[in-house]
């Protein structure tokens, strides 16, 4: 398998009132084609800041970041911006949109700032649709955000995250602010489409989310604490179940 | 409580609060400024007349006339004060670095310190008190092409007297003329007077001026002589006709100004109340009443003002003086009591920027908790907010979020679309205003027969300000002068005076014009006709009501020693006589009267010749008549009313102003967009959109709106342009229907160049602040 995410010696201080805060010690990850990884921690670990640095949201204090072959450190900010806009896609906790446009138009408009795919605007609408229609939401792509639901405006988030079809979806609390139905929802979505080859990174509080992924990590003031291989998730009930119930077990000797 | 929170807001949202005092600064400064402009026009004439203390009436006579006793003695009299003045015969009296002066074509006119029976002032408005032994001040037209300095060294040689002068400055005399056709006066010490008055060839050119206070004028002209030469405080006036047209120019500046910033303040705080929306859901949940909240957010906002319109105030100090300044230099326009008046201006800049807050903060009362948390929306819309769609424009998908953006917040964007509008129409009006005033379409206003070319210098036709019967002879000597170059044409004059004209029981003094010779197409009646015999006049609307009369109306007239019986046939306008005027039939001959008004002799030369043949013509003349005051009709309009140069500085200082506003502007509204987007431009770095999209995405809003500003305020240019011209214009004579001229390269192009040009820099370099928003920001934000 291929190394799409690898990180050296990664390292995020924040300088807070003259007060060095060092939220990242030290990280050395590797992120392999196809997996699903999970990243938890008690709130304040450097979970989220973890996933900024390695998507090239922010920037590391040292260490290095490797995505896909590319360093990127040595990556301009323009460059890093074409490498998250084609290469990468991004689901936060809250369904952030552009408030002037409508559904679909917020999930086309990645794939009209992109020279990835070489494709008319029309056939851009259509994938758009077509992505709406596998997670089941293109009734309501002409909707403004405030007129659809937060678990199909997540979906719709998802469906913005993967018209690119990045190398690798990076998720923050993905279904933090969902309720048990919707987020179950988001959930097989992107393990369909870890299933279809994305590979994804999704920080999480919630062991059932974690559970459905296919290795976890759980990090402690800004180090890897510990790491789980939980291999495939076949979506059966009792495997869920299995699953969670080994994943509580391995978090409680985390201190959890 | 209330303070704590206040302290940590106006901490914790530095770059909004800091936007707004700005704002309310530039607000508080134009207030205080335009309000001084205006209540400084408004009061105009009148308040400097009031300030230098003009009489009701002059008189001049020679020295030892009784007239002087015989005035003293009217019980209608309450106060006489004299002067006397010399009149040097000749300019060349004056010698300038060892040259003898030839500048000025009228005598000059000496007068003394000691005997200001008026007020004048220095060029900087200060009262002028004494002039020190040896220095001397001079009004405008003694420095017509003449480039001298504070400090330089005159010498005044009469006779066996020789007298060695400094210049101290220009002087304002309210009762002396700026035009270059005006006698230059010569402001001196006492005893400096003293000595050249001692002058034996001096002593035939001594003037004694009266100063009248008087209730009724009749009584003093009932006992002047015929070489009595009265005039009246209202007839001193027209001496600044064309002062106060720059100076309502300025007042119609001043309010479009006024307007503009008042329509910015509003947007400002409805747009920074608007972010409060969530923290007032907050404490709305949290049980805090209504009135807390609010008093929390007017507590704030009047700090905000208080101190803006503190600093405001100060800044408009030199602002409204700068402004002034410009509109003219032969009057003093400042305010009497400007200091007060921007105090009160700024006061009012704080009360209506409360006033606006309270309004804004109406909604709190209206809104749930989790509808203010909501940022005041209430979850619930029944109008699509994006009725483009990207998937089906055919736009650059930047170019199509930047219409986007305009067409989803209307309300915002209209706003903006309306300051710059106002913005361009401060530029463009200015330009159709100075062309206006510069264009053949308002030279018969000041009665002056269009034509090729204007014999303007008063030595040619001097007789005709003797002697109304020397037409002829002035019109033939002119067009034999022609004809004797080979250049023959057609001349033509026209002239007026002032008479009692009666109707009823009703008195008015009137002024009088009639056209001679060639050209006459003065007569151009707004209704009715242009008289057609000898017994028919047209009338203006102003000496309409002067007499309580109408078309159709006989008046009576005293003209030489004959009563005249006129039918009023139609009605015209004119700036001539502050528009209380009459048109006789050509016809008609005129007697001179105590006032005399024309304007030189009119030139059409035969065969239609091309501008360029034209003003060859004018070179011939020039040397035909010894005298560089013959012009072409644009710079007749110049010589007629001097505003080349105060339109020029105005519409410069127009262009500044529009450009520092609205750089303002668009730095601090882009400013408050940034940072109520700050999540929206998070979220497109985190998707990979680059910083270049999202700088040229901010930009392109405003030039959208300022390209929509350029087309709306060109649509509503001229009918805005032609109904204040025509408002201005009717505060100085009767004038109506005035249509604007258009400079299409200034108005279409350099106008609207400048303002979007402004747009594209300042809201592009505002928007490269951007770049310090970082996409993982899209997490800490609220």
């Amino acid at each position: 398998m291929n190394t799409v995410l690898q990180t050296k010696g990664l390292c995020k201080t924040y300088i807070v009132n003259k007060r060095q805060n060092n939220v990242l010690k030290n990280i050395d990850l590797s992120v392999e084609e196809g997996e699903m990884l999970a990243v938890m921690g008690p709130s304040g670990s450097g979970k989220s800041t973890l996933l900024y640095c390695v998507s090239g949201m922010d920037r590391a204090t040292s260490g290095e970041v490797t995505f896909n072959g590319k360093s990127t450190a040595k990556l301009k900010d323009k460059e890093l911006a074409r490498l998250r806009l084609d290469e990468m896609g991004f689901i936060f906790q809250q369904m952030y949109m552009m408030k002037n446009l409508s559904v679909l138009d917020n999930i086309i408009l990645p794939a009209l700032k992109s020279k990835k795919n070489n494709e008319e605007r029309r056939q851009t609408v259509e994938r758009g649709r077509a992505l709406m229609h596998r997670l089941g939401i293109d009734d309501v792509g002409g909707n403004d955000i405030n007129e659809v639901s937060g678990g199909q405006l997540q979906r719709a988030c998802i469906c913005r995250s993967m018209i690119n079809s990045p190398k690798m979806i990076f998720a923050d609390e993905p279904t933090g602010a969902l309720n048990r139905s919707s987020s179950d929802e988001v959930m097989n979505e992107l393990l369909s489409l870890n299933r279809d080859g994305t590979t994804i990174m999704c920080v999480t509080h919630d062991p059932k989310v974690a559970a459905k992924c296919s290795r976890v990590l759980y990090i402690v003031d800004g180090r890897i604490a510990g790491e789980k291989e939980m291999g495939h998730f076949d979506s059966s009930v009792n495997n869920l179940r299995d699953r969670e119930r080994s994943l509580n077990n391995w978090l409680m000797e985390q201190g959890w | 409580m209330i303070l704590n929170m206040l302290k940590k807001d106006l901490k914790r949202k530095k770059t909004m609060n800091a936007i707004l005092l700005l704002f309310v600064i530039m607000c508080s400064m134009f207030a205080a400024a335009s309000i001084n402009n205006i209540a400084a026009v408004t009061g105009g004439i009148e308040s400097y007349f009031d300030k230098a203390e003009v009489p009701d009436m002059t008189a001049n006579i020679q020295p030892g006339d009784d007239f002087e006793d015989k005035v003293r003695a009217l019980p209608s009299v309450s106060s006489v004060k004299s002067s006397d003045a010399i009149c040097l015969v000749s300019s060349k009296d004056l010698s300038y670095k060892g040259r003898k002066m030839d500048n000025f074509i009228n005598p000059p006119y000496l007068v003394s310190a000691r005997d200001m029976a008026v007020k004048y002032f220095d060029e900087n408005d200060r009262l002028i008190k004494s002039v020190p032994k040896g220095c001397f001040y001079a009004t405008a037209p003694f420095l017509q092409k003449l480039d001298i300095s504070v400090g330089d060294e005159f010498e005044l040689n009469v006779g066996e007297s020789r007298l060695p002068l400094k210049y101290m400055g220009r002087f304002k005399n309210p009762l002396s003329g700026n035009d270059d056709s005006s006698s230059p006066y010569i402001l001196m010490n006492e005893d400096d007077y003293e000595y050249i008055s001692r002058e034996p060839k001096l002593e035939n050119f001594k003037v004694r001026s009266l100063y009248i206070n008087v209730s009724d004028p009749d009584d003093v002209r009932a006992i002047a002589k015929d070489t009595t030469y009265l005039t009246t405080r209202e007839e001193h006036k027209s001496l600044y006709l064309y002062d106060m047209l720059s100076a309502y120019i300025m007042l119609a500046i001043s309010i479009v100004l006024l307007v503009t910033v008042f329509v910015v303040l509003r947007f400002t705080i409805g747009f920074t109340i608007s972010e409060e929306f969530r923290e007032i859901g907050v404490m709305k949940a949290v049980g805090i009443g209504n009135g807390s909240i609010r008093s929390l957010y007017i507590v704030k906002y009047l700090a905000i003002a208080a101190v803006g319109a503190f600093i405001g105030f100060f800044c408009s100090v030199p602002m409204s003086r700068m402004m002034m300044k410009n509109v003219t230099k032969n009057m003093v326009l400042a305010s009497e009591n400007s200091i007060l008046m921007g105090a009160v201006s700024s006061v009012a800049v704080v009360v209506i920027i409360l006033l606006f807050c309270y309004g804004c903060t109406r909604r709190i009362k209206k809104l749930s908790p989790i509808d203010a948390v909501r940022n005041g929306q209430t979850g619930e819309r029944f109008k699509k907010k994006s009725f483009m769609h990207l998937g089906c424009s055919k736009l650059p998908s930047t170019a199509f979020m930047s219409l986007n953006d305009v067409l989803s917040a209307p309300k915002r964007f209209a706003v903006i679309t309306l300051i710059f509008t106002l913005c361009m129409l401060m530029m463009t009006l200015m330009s159709v205003f100075s062309l206006t005033l510069k264009s053949e379409k308002i030279l018969w206003l000041f009665d002056v027969p269009s034509s090729d070319a204007h014999i303007a210098d008063i030595d040619y036709y001097r007789e005709l300000l003797d002697d109304f019967g020397s037409y002829d002879t002035i019109l033939d000597r002119a067009e034999k002068m022609l004809s004797d170059n080979g250049i023959p044409g057609k001349c033509s004059t026209c002239f007026g005076t002032v008479y009692e004209a009666t109707y009823k029981d009703k008195k008015a003094n009137l002024w009088f014009f009639v056209t001679k010779g060639e050209k006459n197409d003065l007569f151009r009646c707004s209704e009715g006709y242009a008289p057609r015999k000898t017994d028919e006049i047209a009338m203006t609307g102003y000496a309409m009501e002067d007499l309580g009369v109408g078309i159709g109306d006989r008046i009576k007239t005293v003209i030489g020693d004959k009563e005249y019986e006129f039918l009023i046939t139609g009605k015209f306008y004119t700036f001539q006589g502050s528009g209380h005027a009459v048109q006789v039939h050509p016809d008609l001959d005129l007697v001179k009267n105590d006032s005399i008004s024309t304007v030189g002799i009119q030139v059409i030369f035969d065969g239609d010749p091309d501008q360029a043949t034209v003003d060859k013509n004018i070179e011939i003349i020039k040397k035909a008549i010894d005298s560089d005051k013959v012009f072409n009709t644009v710079d007749m309009i110049e010589y007629c009313t001097q505003m080349s140069d105060t339109l020029a500085a105005i519409k410069l200082m127009m262009m500044i102003l529009t450009v520092i506003v609205t750089a303002m502007i668009v730095i601090l509204m882009e400013r408050s967009f940034i940072s109520k987007e700050k999540s929206e431009i998070a979220l497109m770095k985190a998707v990979g959109i680059s910083n270049r999209s999202i700088v040229t995405q901010h930009a392109l809003r405003f030039v959208i709106v300022s390209v929509l500003a350029c087309i709306i305020s060109l649509a509503v240019l001229m009918p805005i342009g032609n109904a204040l011209m025509n408002y201005i214009c009717s505060m100085i004579g009767d004038v109506s229907d005035i249509k604007c001229a258009v400079d299409p390269v200034d108005v279409f192009i350099v106008c609207p160049l400048v303002l979007i040009g402004i747009t594209v820099i300042g809201s592009f370099l505002t928007a490269l602040y951007t770049k310090t928003i970082k996409a993982s920001d899209t997490a800490s934000i609220e």
